[in-house]
């Protein structure tokens, strides 16, 4: 079982990471991106792609994050630029048809088997008793971590984080005082698009990493941001390594593979019941 | 009659019967006239449009984001294989429909999270669902594929003609249930609740009954498709319910605005001639899933569907025809104060630390209209938001016909007959005034009834759709509508905003009738004391949640402490 839950912290490192970047999408692009996965995904796989053919795994790995990049900004310069004072959900929406697209688009080009990916990390960084602990696992954890942190600290302590802030929450007010929406929010986008690819650059080699699986762990990643209400970074951190700690316990037990499919369902429908308990009505008045 | 009272005829049931019979007849004649290859894509088709259809009843009519269509389809096909593997009593198309039930009481299960979630946390919800499902389907596979158990068809559907043949009748008899739930009060519930949750329980509709419906029968239409794709292939496999095509298939919903039946069954032509073409072209035919996503965005930001698009173009141009307001002949006589209708005793509400109503009492006799007015913020709204039943923690007692209304529902109050109006626009923009006229009665309202009831509020044409209405006249939809009701209490929130001065006073002499023409005692909230004045010969006035003064007009109007209020220290009425 504890084998299983430290072996899961892999998982863990990449649904938190995930969590931080729709907690900071939610945030600041009012937006739950269901496309988060995807930009990394297909990013991660144009890597893949270009080092076959012997482009070095580094450059391969770069411009796999500025694909990612890219992919993600054009996302954001769609909804910001047409549906800038639309709702959440149809916002969303836009960006459940952009998964589609971007997995449909990796079948085309990639195929639809898992590729052979080259790992950045390998190996055990450490043991704990009888229990390895790979690098992939260390470096994923100190990457959610950072990430929350980083995004802390630019929120509260920056400039650019206080017109982030502004934008979101009073996007025309914000307009009115000068700060120039759609840079700003493409912006966001495309960071987020960097961080998702990265991190799915180093954990493809150790997941099932065809497209709809990875894209799918937006999944387990969305249920862990709920545990921060998708405005928490630390909450989302812990939610994301506890999930993927559970998941890894339950992978242990056979007959209980049937709750770990469902596990980030029960947990999304958990804490939403419970976040939203008050909201009985649609609108306040 | 004027020629907009005739265009209305109530075709309701007639055409699409029609519609459904000419369907059938196309249907067997594609049996028996189109190549064998076609006859199985049809079938596909209609799988898909099926499918299609009830994602139109969640999304489309519901509002609600459901990523998870195909999970549904799942449930139908495990139904189905698992019965044709035990060898259960009946047949394919018993256990089909066996399949669609049990998709229908999952859909109410993923439904309930519904009751509190909206919009995009309910797209995590589906979304977590297509995946677990998804995922549990790859592992454990479906009945008897294992083995390799075929599920037959059943005779005489035998062949694929024959049960291209079956599929058309069971997408006939599907569309026909959906299109008569579609304009019966049920469809108009889920519009009404796709619009406003409050509005809906206003009108005495549950919302829990009405989502939650719109869940189940979304369901079963996807476990009924599940089944028939099991029984058109053979077996059914984990591929072909995919959360991928769960995803294509809510976006194909959105592009063509499924929960029109017609447009149903043409997503589905799109669903299978898109990959079919791309195919014959040699290009992959995942590009059919990148150009469903394409066309997805394209709907989202333009806020539109290709139903809709279609439907706006062969409209001839609607101009909105106004019911003339019918002339008013008799006098409104005395009003003769009878028994108390609704009581009110120490009515208070707070929100936090502020006390926005306070230690309120009022007696609404049978035949009353009484005023209720105050400076903004005096808890005017707040009060018939207490009265209707959205504040159930407020403390005193309300009791309607000498029965206390403590934790009754708002929408249980609607129907005891203590209905409202809103300040806010809550009339569903989707709906014709007929059909949200029959939806907030919830009684058999005859046509000639209808009509007088409208053109007695100067309202228009009974076929208007509310979304070519404005916002003003709306409200007057919404005042006709609570009417038709038969309230016992009606409780007006500012009816005359967005109307004109001359409409107002319009407005003011048919208020002024509605307790000797319906029946209905009135509460009136208003902030135009000319037409306050015209209508109520009692004025209650609140004051920062405090009644300052209650009784006749004339003296409750001169009385200092409610001119100090209401108008200021300096002005003079």
């Amino acid at each position: 079982m504890i084998q299983g839950a430290l072996a899961g912290l892999a998982s863990g490192g990449l649904y938190a990471t995930i969590a931080v970047c729709l907690t900071v999408m939610s945030r600041l692009a009012r937006v739950v991106n269901f496309a988060q996965v995807a930009v990394g995904m297909f990013g991660a796989f144009s890597s893949v792609w270009l080092a076959g053919p012997g482009v070095p795994m580094w450059l391969a790995t770069v411009i796999g994050i500025l694909v990612g990049a890219t992919l993600s900004g054009i996302v954001g310069l769609v909804i910001a630029t047409w549906l800038a004072e639309a709702d959440v959900a149809v916002r969303s929406g836009v960006t459940v048809a952009a998964l589609l697209v971007l997995i449909a688009l990796s079948f085309i080009l990639f195929g639809t088997k898992p590729l052979p990916f080259t790992p950045i990390f390998r190996g055990a960084a450490f043991t704990v008793g009888t229990v390895v602990i790979s690098q992939i696992t260390v470096v994923l954890v100190i990457v959610a971590v950072a990430v929350a942190v980083a995004a802390r600290l630019v929120l509260t302590r920056t400039l650019l984080g206080l017109r982030l802030r502004a934008l979101s929450e009073r996007p025309i007010t914000a307009e009115l005082l000068g700060i120039r929406s759609r840079p700003l929010s493409v912006g966001v986008w495309i960071v987020s698009g960097i961080v998702t690819t990265f991190v799915v650059e180093i954990v493809a080699p150790s997941q099932s990493n065809d497209a709809v699986a990875l894209s799918m762990t937006v999944v387990p990643a969305a249920a862990a941001a709920l545990l921060g209400a998708f405005r928490r970074l630390d909450l989302a951190v812990v939610g994301g390594l506890v999930l993927g700690m559970l998941d890894g316990a339950l992978a242990q037990l056979q007959g209980l593979a049937l709750l770990r499919y469902f596990l980030p369902f029960l947990v999304i429908v958990g804490l939403l019941l419970w976040l939203q308990r008050g909201e009985v009505w649609d609108v306040a008045r | 009659m004027s020629p907009a009272d005739r265009r209305v005829s109530p075709t309701r049931y007639g055409v699409p019967l029609l519609v459904a019979v000419v369907g059938l007849a196309a249907g067997w004649g594609l049996s028996v006239g189109l190549p064998d290859y076609y006859v199985f894509l049809g079938t596909s088709v209609i799988v898909a449009a099926i499918s299609l259809l009830g994602l139109g009843v969640v999304t489309g009519s519901a509002g609600m984001m459901a990523l998870c269509q195909l999970s549904f389809a799942v449930i139908g096909a495990w139904v189905t294989s698992e019965l044709n593997l035990v060898k259960a009593p009946g047949n394919g198309i018993l256990w089909m429909v066996a399949g669609a039930i049990a998709a229908g009481i999952v859909g109410l299960l993923v439904g309930l999270p519904a009751l509190r979630l909206r919009g995009v946390n309910l797209a995590v919800v589906t979304l977590g669902f297509a995946a677990a499902v998804g995922l549990a389907v790859n592992q454990y596979q479906f009945p008897g594929t294992a083995i390799g158990v075929q599920v037959f068809r059943p005779q005489p559907f035998f062949t694929d003609r024959s049960f291209f043949l079956l599929s058309v009748i069971v997408m006939v008899i599907a569309a026909v249930i959906v299109y008569a739930l579609q304009v019966s009060r049920v469809g108009s519930g889920w519009r009404a609740v796709a619009f406003s949750e409050r509005g809906t329980a206003s009108a005495g509709a549950s919302v829990r009954t009405t989502k939650l419906s719109a869940f189940a029968v979304s369901a079963a239409l996807g476990g009924l498709s599940g089944g028939l794709v099991t029984l058109q292939v053979g077996f059914a496999s984990a591929s072909t319910f995919a959360p991928l095509q769960s995803l294509a298939l809510y976006v194909l919903a959105i592009v063509n605005g499924s929960y029109l039946v017609d447009m149903a069954v043409f997503g589905g032509i799109l669903w299978v001639a898109v990959p079919e073409i791309l195919k014959r072209l040699g290009i992959p035919q995942d590009w059919s899933l990148v150009v469903f996503g394409v066309l997805g965005v394209q709907a989202l930001t333009s806020r539109t569907n290709l139903g809709e698009i279609v439907r706006a173009a062969a409209r001839r141009r609607s101009e909105v025809v106004v019911l003339e307001p019918a002339a008013l002949d008799d006098e409104v006589p005395d009003p003769t104060p009878d028994a108390p209708v609704l009581i009110v005793q120490g009515l208070g509400v707070r929100f936090g630390n502020v006390a926005a109503l306070d230690g309120v009492d009022l007696t609404l006799r049978a035949g009353e209209i009484i005023g209720l007015i105050g400076p903004n913020g005096a808890g005017k709204s707040t009060m018939i938001d207490a009265l209707s039943g959205f504040l159930p923690g407020h403390t005193g007692t309300i009791t309607l016909d000498g029965r206390d209304l403590a934790r009754v529902s708002p929408a249980r109050r609607a129907r005891l007959g203590l209905r409202r109006t809103f300040q806010q626009d809550r009339v569903p923009p989707s709906l014709t005034v007929e059909a949200y006229v029959r939806f907030v009665a919830r009684r058999r309202v005859p046509r000639p009834e209808l009509i007088d009831l409208l053109s007695f509020l100067g309202c228009p044409a009974p076929g208007t759709r509310l979304a070519a209405v404005d916002v003003g006249t709306r409200r007057l939809v919404e005042v006709a509508a609570q009417l038709a009701s038969r309230p016992r209490v009606l409780l007006l929130d500012e009816p005359a905003a967005g109307l004109s001065h001359e409409e107002h006073l319009a407005l003011g002499e048919r208020l002024a009738r509605i307790p000797i023409r319906y029946g209905a005692s009135v509460i009136l909230i208003e902030h135009d004391l000319d037409l306050v004045r015209g209508v109520c010969r009692r004025i209650l006035v609140l004051d920062f949640g405090k009644v300052l003064a209650d009784g006749d007009r004339d003296a409750v109007l001169s009385d200092k402490a409610v001119l100090a209020a209401y108008m200021g220290e300096t002005e003079l009425l």
